[in-house]
């Protein structure tokens, strides 16, 4: 067998993997819209803001409802300490005052 | 029978992995370095993409208008008289109080979030009970009744027990009664939740009758939803007030390629390897160029020998973005995102599971190919390049 017939063989494989993912993400997707038609519901029904993926501070749970000042709030002097802070941006807020 | 074109390249192909497979320790050393960091990369992109995208998808109807009262830059307590000062604004539709805030467990050390409202007066506050695994809403009439999000009820311990006490601020204990918990569906908003009457909230939270954590304003004309903010603010200009459209594009930015240490750091890595890549792939060893100066007392064109390293360094890069991608979508897809979700979610003691559709975004790819293998093409061919123009005895002496 030509070296190049074994890397046909190995992209082969990878087209048919990437290809079960894709049919996977379009199931998942078709699932997940039942999901956010409840979401959507609780939304609504409970006036939510924010997604819950970070519940250690306030500004990682509630970004959108918090201050951005809210990270350095402690004390004078503050500097923001909780780890999910490193993976969230602070929201573009005019209304801070 | 194939062309002579394509059969030549295909030579060159099979040459190009016999030589790749003659250092196959070096090589599938730097593929496997190569798609870790793609890995990481494509992961973090992923990962983040899906949570903005089910933001984008949900987050559709939250308040018109939210509004806190700020005092010395920190928010607290809403008169409920304030909403009276609003009756003047034509085109409000409903003013609903809310009391909210946070619970920290000492024994669990977790953080809940506790929501109180009539939600009989909310949009679609008729049909949140579907939202729901088992049972009902607190309705009015029910003192000291909740529902919990599924991560509380499980971090509470409570198994099949309806009852459970939190402790006010005095330290007294206040007893409640779970009427009902919610569904696996809402986890990614609900997870730490409790919802009870307001009653209850405030106090639980040692709150005055008349105050509220913050008014939620709905209008009549959405495309009045600013104009009314403005008046609003004008009115009490000791409050911060919030819009529909404003909390929306937080998760725009929250998440963004600008945004967060991560990303930076993973950026770092991706820099650090295309400098590695470079010092490994573009000093050739003597071996190699031996082998360059055979190949071309052989009689190849300098063109041949390119179109070897090209392909070498093609294979190397494009196998490793393939298996980087395929892995990192596996990773957000199957596994949660194992890697990521402890700097995600830091300290917290509450970890939602993720039921995330991974983001895969031609754009986010491209970036990832021409930040990673045109790199990697550039720093292996232009060496190759130098070394094939020099004469082949100067070379192979």
């Amino acid at each position: 067998m030509r070296p190049s017939h074994i890397l046909f063989l190995i992209l082969l494989f990878f087209l048919i993997l990437d290809t079960m993912l894709y049919l996977h993400a379009t199931r998942l997707q078709e699932a997940l819209r039942s999901d956010h038609a409840l979401q959507a519901i609780a939304v609504s029904g409970l006036g939510l803001a924010d997604l819950c993926v970070a519940t250690e501070a306030r500004y990682t749970r509630h970004p959108a409802v918090s201050d951005a000042i809210a990270p350095f709030m402690d004390h004078p002097g503050a500097i923001e300490h909780f780890p999910s802070g490193s993976f969230w941006a602070a929201p573009a807020d005019n209304n801070v005052r | 029978m194939l062309p002579k074109g394509f059969e030549k390249q295909l030579n060159i192909l099979d040459f190009s992995l016999s030589s790749l497979w003659r250092r196959k320790l070096k090589n599938i050393s730097i593929m496997l370095v190569f798609a870790l960091v793609i890995f990481l990369l494509g992961s973090f992109q992923m990962l983040t993409g899906a949570l903005t995208q089910s933001a984008d998808a949900v987050l559709r109807n939250t308040p018109e208008i939210t509004i806190q009262k700020m005092s010395a830059g920190r928010q607290e307590a809403i008169p409920l008289s304030y909403s009276e000062k609003l009756h003047s604004i034509y085109g409000i539709r409903a003013i609903i109080p809310r009391v909210w805030g946070y619970y920290f467990d000492e024994s669990s050390l977790a953080n809940f979030t506790i929501m109180a409202m009539d939600t009989n007066s909310m949009p679609n506050g008729n049909k949140l009970d579907l939202t729901l695994s088992y049972g009902h809403f607190p309705k009015r009439t029910e003192p000291g009744t909740t529902v919990l999000g599924r991560s509380v009820q499980e971090i509470l311990g409570l198994g099949t027990r309806r009852i459970f006490s939190l402790f006010r601020p005095d330290l007294s204990l206040k007893s409640f009664e779970v009427v009902g918990l919610f569904s696996d569906q809402t986890d990614l908003l609900t997870n730490d939740l409790i919802v009870m009457n307001l009653d209850d909230a405030r106090d639980l939270f040692a709150m005055e009758p008349t105050m509220a954590t913050d008014l939620c304003i709905y209008v009549a004309n959405p495309t009045e939803i600013e104009t009314i903010a403005k008046k609003i603010a004008g009115l009490l200009p000791d409050t911060r007030v919030l819009t529909k459209s404003q909390i929306q594009k937080t998760y725009q930015v929250v998440f963004s390629w600008r945004s967060g240490f991560a990303s930076i750091c993973l950026l770092a890595a991706l820099i650090a390897f295309v400098i590695l890549a470079w010092d490994k792939a573009s000093g050739l060893s003597p071996e190699e160029k031996r082998e360059i100066g055979i190949l071309k007392i052989l009689g190849w064109e300098t063109a041949d020998i390119l179109a070897v390293r090209f392909w070498e360094s093609t294979l190397v890069s494009a196998l490793a973005f393939i298996i980087g991608c395929t892995a990192a979508y596996m990773h957000v897809a199957f596994f949660d995102a194992t890697l990521l979700k402890p700097v995600m979610v830091g300290w917290s003691v509450i970890h939602p599971p993720f039921k995330l559709l991974p983001s895969v975004k031609l754009a986010d790819l491209l970036l990832i190919f021409s930040f990673s293998v045109l790199p990697y093409l550039g720093a292996t061919v232009i060496p190759a390049w130098h070394c094939s123009t020099v004469p082949p005895d100067s070379v192979i002496r």
